[in-house]
C-alpha cells in the first residue's frame, strides 16, 4: 500500500508533462534569402538635393517626388517640403492614396522679397493614378497650381543644401514624363461577360517594385478587378476572392494562394489562363494554391501557347479602294491576299472593313448608292446584303472580332450616329451615354471587347457587351490628348491608340488607351485625316513593322516606312491609258 | 499502538504475508507504472515536438517567403503582410479554437516592426528570454512553458525559429497548447495507476487467500493442539482431502490418539500404585494393631525378662512406632495423591503455633544440644490457613533443623506483609549442596544415603510439607549452601486463595556468603584474567585507582 501510495505520488509529480523546461535546440535556421534585385538604377526618382538650387530642375523633380510604392508617396514628396509645410500636406492611407498625373504645360517663376520664389504652374489633368495601378479620368479640374519654393540653405549660399518647396498644393501630383520613367505599363487581363476571351486592362507598376512582388502585385489588380470602364464588358474573378498572404516566388517558380468561392474546374483553368497573361512575359512555373489546395503546377509559357489570345495566324494583308474596288495593295517583303469579293459585287465601294472569322473572311462595305447615298452592304458575294436604309455618309464600317462561330458584328457610323450591323446588314442605333450625340469614327480593339470613338471631337474608349446577340457600349470614358478636333481613330495595340486630329496641324498621334502617354506620330499630314487605320500589334502575330495607313486629302499614305501608297502598288491593275492621270487609292485598310 | 502492531506483526502469519506481498509488488508495480507513465509522457512530447516541428519548419519557410518581398523593415506593407502570415499559419480562421498562438516578432527591429500574433494574445510572458537569445542566435530552438493566454493556465510547447529576410532576421514562434497530450498523458497515467492499485490489492487478497488457506487448518492444529495439552485428550482435527494439510491432520490426530493411549495408560497405572499404596497402607494397619497390640503388652512386661528380651522388647516398641509414622504418613500422601486432601483454613494467629511447635520439640533440641531461637513480632500474626496442616509442615521444618543442626542454633522468624506471611528455619548444621534444594523435597530422599537413620525420619515429612504448602496455595522453598547451613522458608497467602506474587522474608539468609566470597564493604570488584585461563573475578585492590562503572 505505502509503495503504491509513493508511485501514484512519483507518478503524479515527475513523469507527467513538465511545466516548464529548458531550451532545446534543435539547429539551425534556414538561410537568409539574398538580396533582390530592383529593376535597373532609375527605379526611384530623384531626390530633393539632387537639383541644387536649380528651380526649374528642382519643380520637375518635385513633380517625379511621388513616383513608386503609393504606400510610401506622401513620404517621398514630404522630403521636398519645408518641414515647417509638412503639415499642409494631408496624408491619405491605403488604397485612398492617389497620385494625380499632370502634363506641365508651363512653368513660371517669380522671385520674392522674401528670398523665395513663387513657382506657378500650368497643368492638363491626365487621370487619377490609383494605388490598384489603374489611371481613372482627372478628378481634379485644376489647370494649374501655385507654390513657393525656398533655399534650403540658412544664410549660405551652399547648393548642395537644394530647395524646399513651400506652400506645397494638398495633392500628390506627377508628371507625365515620371509616369512614363518610373513606372512600367502592364497589361493584365479580364474575361469578357460571355467568357469567350481576355480583355487586357492597362496598369502601372512601379519600376521600384522589386521583380519578386511583381507577381504579387498583378495578382492583387485582378483579385481588384477590371478597371471602371471595362467593367460592363468583362468579369472579374468570382465575388469575395481574395489573395491569401501575399504571392511569392523565386527562380521561375511562383505561389499564390487564392481565396475563391467556387471550385469549378472550368473556372479554375480559365482564371489560369488569366493568370499567365496577365504575368506576361513572366516565365517558370505556377503553383496555384485554391483555398490552400494545391493544384497541378502549371508552365506560364505552355498555357500561354496553348491558349492564344486572339485568333490570328497570318500577318496582315494591305488593302484599299481602287476605282470603287477592292483591291489588294503589293509592297515588297510584305504578304499580300487576294480580293476575297466575288468580282461581280466589287464595284461602287467607298470604304471597306474585312476581317477574319473562323477560317472565312467578313467583309462589310460602304457602297454608293447613287445620289450621293450610301448604304452598307455585307458579304462576299456572289450577293451582298444590302441595308434597308441609305445614308448621307457611312464611315469606314469596323468587324468586333469573335472568338467563335457567331454570326459576325460589327459597328459602323452613319450619319454621325453609330449603329451596329450584322451579316445580314441590318443596321441598329447604339445609344451612347455621351454629352454629345455627334459620332465621327469609331474603332475596335483586336480582342472585340472595346471600341474607341470620337465624339464632338474628342476621344473615348468604351467597353463593348456583346451578350445576347446584341451590342452595348459601356460608359465611354474620355482620354485626355493634346490633339483637338480629332477626325479619325484605330487601335495600334492592346494599350494604345493611334488618334489624327489637330496640334495647331494636322497631326497623328499615338495615345495610351488610357490617355497618359502620348506620342506625337506625325505632325506634318498636312491635311485633315479622314480615313486611319492600323494594325493592332499583340503577341500573336507581332508585324510591328506595318504601323497605320491613312488617308489625307484624297491620298493613301502609310507608315514605317512612312510613304505616299502609289497606284502602281496596286494589285491587278492596268496602267491607265497615256495622258490620263491615274486616280489615287484611297482607304486603306488590313485584313487580319 | 505500535506495540499493538508489533504483537499483530509477530503474532499473525497472514499479516506478515500479506504485508510483504503488497510491499514487495506495490513497489514492483509503481516502479513498472513510473516507466511506462514516463514513457508514454516522452512519446506523447517527442510526437508533438516532431509535429510542431515540422509546422515551424514549413511556417517558416513559408514566413520568408511572404518577407522577402520587402527589402526594407520600413516598408508599410511588410507590417501587413506579417499579420497575414501570422493569420495564415495559425489557419487563416481566428475564430479558430485549435488554440494554437501564431506570433513573428521582430527583435532586431523593435520600434520598426511590431510583433504580431494570431490570435492576438500577449505572448511575451511565454516566450522566455533564454529562448529568444537562441532563436536572435539563428537556431531552431523549443521549451515547455505554462501560461494564461486564454482562460486557465496551459502548459505549451513555444518552438521558436529564425525567419531569414532580405534584411535582416525576424523570428517566428509556435505556441502549441500541449492540453491534449496533458490530458492523454494523466489518462494513461490513471490508468497505469489504478491498474497497478487493482493489482496491489489483488495480490494482497490472493496472498491473505492463500496463507488463510494454510494458516487455518494451521490454526485448527494449533487449538487442537493447545487443547490437547489442556488435557482434552479427545480432541482431533477434521480431515478434508488428501493434500498436505489434510495429512498433517492425520498426523497430529494420530500423534493425538497414541499420546492418549500412552497417558491413559500411565495414568491408569499411576492410579493403580497409589491404589496400591493406599491399600497396602490400609492393609498393614489392621495386622499392625495387632501387632501392636501384643507389643505393648510384651513392652509393658519387658522388665520381667531377662535383658537381651527386654531390650528386644524395647527395638520393636521403636521400631513399631516408626512403622505405625511411616504408615501414617504414607496414607497422608496417597490422600494428597487422590486428590482428597482438603483445606480446612480458618483465621489463625501464627505466633502460637510456632511456639507450640517449638515446646513440643523442646526435649529433642535440648537432647541433641541445640538451642532454638525465634524471631517472631510482638504483635500476633492472623493468616486464614489451616493450623493443623501449618503445625504439621513447622513441625518437620524445626524437628529437621534440630535433627541436623550440629549443636548449632536454629532460628525461626516469622514475617507478614498485606498479602503474605511467611516463616523461615535456619540451621547452621552441614548444609546443602548445590542442587539437593530441590531434590529435598522429593519422597524417600537422603542427602547421604549411607547415613543410617537415627531419628524417626520417614523420609516422606518435606514431601507432605511441600503438598500442605500448594495446598495454601504457598510455597516452599529451601537454601542451603554446604557449611553454611539451610534455611527453609514457608509463604502463604494471608487470605486464602491469593496468588503469592513476593514473600515477606528473604530466602538467602543475610548473613549467607556470597559465591567468590563477594564484596566487601562495597568497594569494587575486579574482572580479570585468572589462573589457567579462567575469568577471575576479586574484590579490586584499594589502592588501584580503576573503576569501572556498568550502567544498564
Amino acid at each position: 500500500m505505502v509503495g503504491a501510495l509513493g508511485a501514484a505520488l512519483l507518478l503524479g509529480g515527475a513523469c507527467g508533462i513538465p511545466a516548464s523546461s529548458d531550451v532545446r535546440v534543435d539547429g539551425k535556421g534556414g538561410t537568409a534569402t539574398e538580396a533582390g534585385s530592383n529593376n535597373g538604377g532609375r527605379s526611384e526618382p530623384p531626390t530633393r538635393t539632387a537639383s541644387g538650387s536649380d528651380i526649374d530642375a528642382f519643380v520637375r523633380n518635385f513633380l517625379d517626388a511621388a513616383a513608386g510604392e503609393p504606400d510610401r508617396a506622401y513620404e517621398r514628396v514630404k522630403l521636398f517640403v519645408a518641414p515647417e509645410h509638412q503639415s499642409k500636406l494631408q496624408e491619405k492611407k491605403g488604397s485612398e492614396v492617389a497620385l494625380n498625373v499632370v502634363r506641365l504645360r508651363e512653368a513660371v517663376f517669380t522671385g520674392n522679397s522674401d528670398l523665395t520664389t513663387t513657382v506657378k504652374i500650368k497643368v492638363q489633368q491626365l487621370g487619377l493614378l490609383r494605388s490598384n495601378g489603374t489611371l481613372a479620368p482627372p478628378v481634379a479640374t485644376e489647370t494649374g497650381y501655385e507654390f513657393r519654393v525656398r533655399s534650403a540653405a540658412f544664410g549660405g549660399d551652399d547648393e548642395r543644401a537644394g530647395l524646399y518647396v513651400l506652400d506645397p498644393p494638398n495633392v500628390l501630383l506627377l508628371s507625365d514624363n515620371a509616369l512614363q520613367q518610373y513606372y512600367q505599363d502592364e497589361s493584365i487581363y479580364f474575361w469578357s461577360s460571355d467568357g469567350s476571351r481576355l480583355v487586357p486592362d492597362q496598369r502601372y507598376l512601379p519600376a521600384a517594385v522589386p521583380d519578386e512582388r511583381r507577381v504579387n502585385e498583378v495578382v492583387k489588380w485582378l483579385v481588384g478587378g477590371p478597371s471602371d470602364w471595362l467593367r460592363p464588358g468583362v468579369v472579374g474573378l468570382p465575388d469575395r476572392t481574395e489573395l491569401v498572404n501575399n504571392a511569392t516566388g523565386a527562380h521561375n517558380r511562383w505561389e499564390v494562394n487564392l481565396d475563391m468561392s467556387g471550385d469549378d474546374q472550368t473556372q479554375i483553368d480559365r482564371l489560369i489562363t488569366q493568370l499567365a497573361w496577365s504575368l506576361g512575359d513572366l516565365r517558370g512555373e505556377l503553383a496555384l494554391k485554391i483555398r490552400n489546395n494545391a493544384l497541378p503546377v502549371q508552365d506560364l509559357e505552355a498555357r500561354r501557347n496553348s491558349e492564344a489570345l486572339y485568333p490570328i495566324i497570318e500577318g496582315p494583308q494591305r488593302y484599299g479602294v481602287y476605282e470603287g474596288a477592292i483591291r489588294p495593295l503589293d509592297f515588297p517583303g510584305e504578304p499580300s491576299g487576294d480580293v476575297p469579293l466575288s468580282a461581280e459585287v466589287n464595284r461602287n465601294i467607298v470604304s471597306a472593313g474585312l476581317a477574319r472569322a473562323e477560317g472565312r473572311i467578313l467583309a462589310a462595305m460602304v457602297v454608293n448608292s447613287g445620289k450621293g447615298r450610301h448604304r452598307l452592304a455585307v458579304g462576299t458575294g456572289p450577293a451582298l446584303n444590302r441595308s434597308g436604309k441609305d445614308y448621307a455618309s457611312i464611315s469606314r464600317p469596323v468587324w468586333l472580332r469573335t472568338v467563335d462561330s457567331r454570326p459576325g458584328r460589327g459597328l459602323v457610323v452613319a450619319d454621325g450616329r453609330l449603329y451596329r450591323f450584322d451579316e445580314a446588314a441590318g443596321m441598329y442605333q447604339v445609344p451612347l451615354n455621351l454629352p454629345t450625340p455627334e459620332v465621327t469614327a469609331v474603332a475596335a480593339a483586336l480582342d472585340g471587347q472595346r471600341v474607341a470613338l470620337i465624339a464632338g471631337g474628342r476621344l473615348y474608349v468604351a467597353a463593348v457587351n456583346l451578350d445576347g446577340g446584341g451590342v452595348s457600349i459601356g460608359p465611354p470614358r474620355a482620354l485626355v490628348t493634346s490633339l483637338t478636333g480629332l477626325s479619325a481613330v484605330d487601335w495600334s495595340g492592346e494599350g494604345r491608340l493611334v488618334v489624327a486630329g489637330s496640334a495647331g496641324q494636322p497631326a497623328i498621334y499615338g495615345i495610351s488607351v488610357d490617355g497618359a502617354l502620348e506620342t506625337p506620330l506625325k505632325t506634318d499630314v498636312g491635311a485633315k485625316v479622314n480615313h486611319l487605320t492600323a494594325y493592332p500589334t499583340n503577341d500573336e502575330v507581332p508585324s510591328p513593322s506595318v504601323g497605320y495607313m491613312y488617308e489625307a486629302n484624297g491620298v493613301a499614305y502609310r507608315s514605317s516606312p512612312f510613304e505616299r501608297i502609289e497606284p502602281g502598288q496596286v494589285r491587278d491593275v492596268a496602267p491607265p491609258p497615256a495622258g490620263l492621270r491615274p486616280s489615287n487609292p484611297s482607304a486603306p485598310f488590313f485584313l487580319y | 499502538m505500535v506495540a499493538r502492531v508489533h504483537q499483530t506483526w509477530r503474532r499473525s502469519l497472514q499479516v506478515r504475508v500479506v504485508t510483504i506481498t503488497l510491499v514487495a509488488s506495490s513497489l514492483l508495480v509503481g516502479g513498472f507504472a513510473y516507466l511506462i507513465a514516463d514513457k508514454i509522457t516522452t512519446i506523447l512530447l517527442d510526437s508533438a515536438r516532431t509535429d510542431v516541428r515540422q509546422r515551424v519548419n514549413s511556417g517558416a519557410g513559408y514566413a520568408a517567403k511572404q518577407v522577402s518581398l520587402y527589402g526594407q523593415p520600413q516598408e508599410a506593407q511588410l507590417q501587413e503582410t506579417i499579420e497575414d502570415t501570422v493569420n495564415y499559419l495559425a489557419g487563416g480562421d481566428p475564430e479558430q479554437i485549435s488554440g494554437v498562438v501564431v506570433a513573428i516578432t521582430a527583435d532586431g527591429y523593435p520600434n520598426v516592426i511590431q510583433a504580431r500574433t494570431a490570435p492576438a494574445a500577449n505572448v511575451q510572458p511565454l516566450i522566455s528570454q533564454e529562448l529568444r537569445a537562441a532563436v536572435a542566435s539563428g537556431k531552431v530552438a523549443s521549451q515547455i512553458r505554462t501560461g494564461r493566454l486564454t482562460g486557465e493556465p496551459t502548459k505549451y510547447l513555444v518552438y521558436g525559429s529564425p525567419v531569414p529576410t532580405r534584411f535582416g532576421q525576424i523570428e517566428l514562434y509556435y505556441l502549441v497548447p500541449l492540453t491534449q497530450q496533458d490530458r492523454t498523458a494523466a489518462d494513461a497515467r490513471a490508468t497505469v495507476v489504478a491498474t497497478g492499485v487493482a493489482l496491489v490489492i489483488l495480490l494482497g487478497l490472493l496472498a491473505a487467500l492463500v496463507t488463510r488457506l494454510v494458516v487455518n487448518p494451521v490454526r485448527v492444529a494449533a487449538r487442537t493442539a493447545q487443547r490437547l495439552s489442556a488435557g482434552l485428550l479427545d480432541q482431533r482435527m477434521v480431515v478434508n482431502g488428501e493434500d498436505d494439510l489434510a495429512l498433517l491432520a492425520a498426523s497430529f490426530n494420530q500423534m493425538a490418539t497414541n499420546l492418549q493411549r500412552q497417558i491413559l495408560r500411565l495414568e491408569e497405572m499411576s492410579r493403580l500404585q497409589r491404589r496400591f499404596t493406599s491399600d497396602v497402607s490400609h492393609e498393614l494397619r489392621t495386622p499392625l494393631t495387632t501387632v501392636r497390640m501384643a507389643a505393648d503388652l510384651i513392652f509393658a512386661e519387658r522388665d520381667e525378662f531377662d535383658p537381651a528380651v527386654a531390650r528386644s522388647a524395647e527395638l520393636l516398641q521403636a521400631e513399631l512406632d516408626r512403622f505405625e509414622e511411616l504408615l501414617t504418613d504414607l496414607l497422608e500422601i496417597s490422600r494428597f495423591d487422590a486428590g482428597f486432601a482438603m483445606l480446612d483454613a480458618e483465621p489463625t494467629d501464627l505466633v502460637p503455633v510456632v511456639h507450640r511447635v517449638v515446646d513440643r520439640l523442646a526435649g529433642l533440641a535440648e537432647r541433641v544440644g541445640v538451642p532454638i531461637e525465634l524471631d517472631l513480632p510482638g504483635t500476633p500474626v492472623i493468616a486464614e490457613v489451616d493450623p493443623r496442616r501449618v503445625e504439621r509442615v513447622l513441625r518437620n521444618l524445626v524437628g529437621n533443623a534440630v535433627e541436623h543442626g550440629e549443636a548449632r542454633p536454629v532460628l525461626i522468624t516469622l514475617g507478614i506483609d498485606e498479602t503474605a506471611v511467611a516463616i523461615t528455619v535456619r540451621d547452621r548444621g552441614v548444609g546443602l549442596k548445590v542442587g539437593e534444594e530441590k531434590l529435598v523435597f522429593n519422597r524417600f530422599w537422603r542427602a547421604d544415603p549411607s547415613r543410617a537413620r537415627q531419628t524417626g525420619g520417614t523420609g516422606l515429612g518435606l514431601s507432605i510439607s511441600l503438598e500442605d504448602a500448594r495446598l495454601h496455595g504457598g510455597w516452599l522453598e529451601a537454601w542451603g549452601a554446604p557449611g553454611q547451613g539451610a534455611q527453609f522458608r514457608l509463604t502463604l497467602p494471608a487470605r486464602a486463595g491469593d496468588r503469592l506474587t513476593t514473600s515477606p522474608l528473604r530466602l538467602v539468609p543475610a548473613d549467607a556468603a556470597l559465591p567468590f566470597g563477594g564484596p566487601r564493604d562495597g568497594g569494587p570488584l575486579a574482572i580479570g584474567p585468572g589462573a589457567d585461563g579462567t575469568l577471575a573475578i576479586a574484590p579490586a585492590p584499594a589502592e588501584d585507582g580503576h573503576r569501572a562503572e556498568v550502567r544498564s
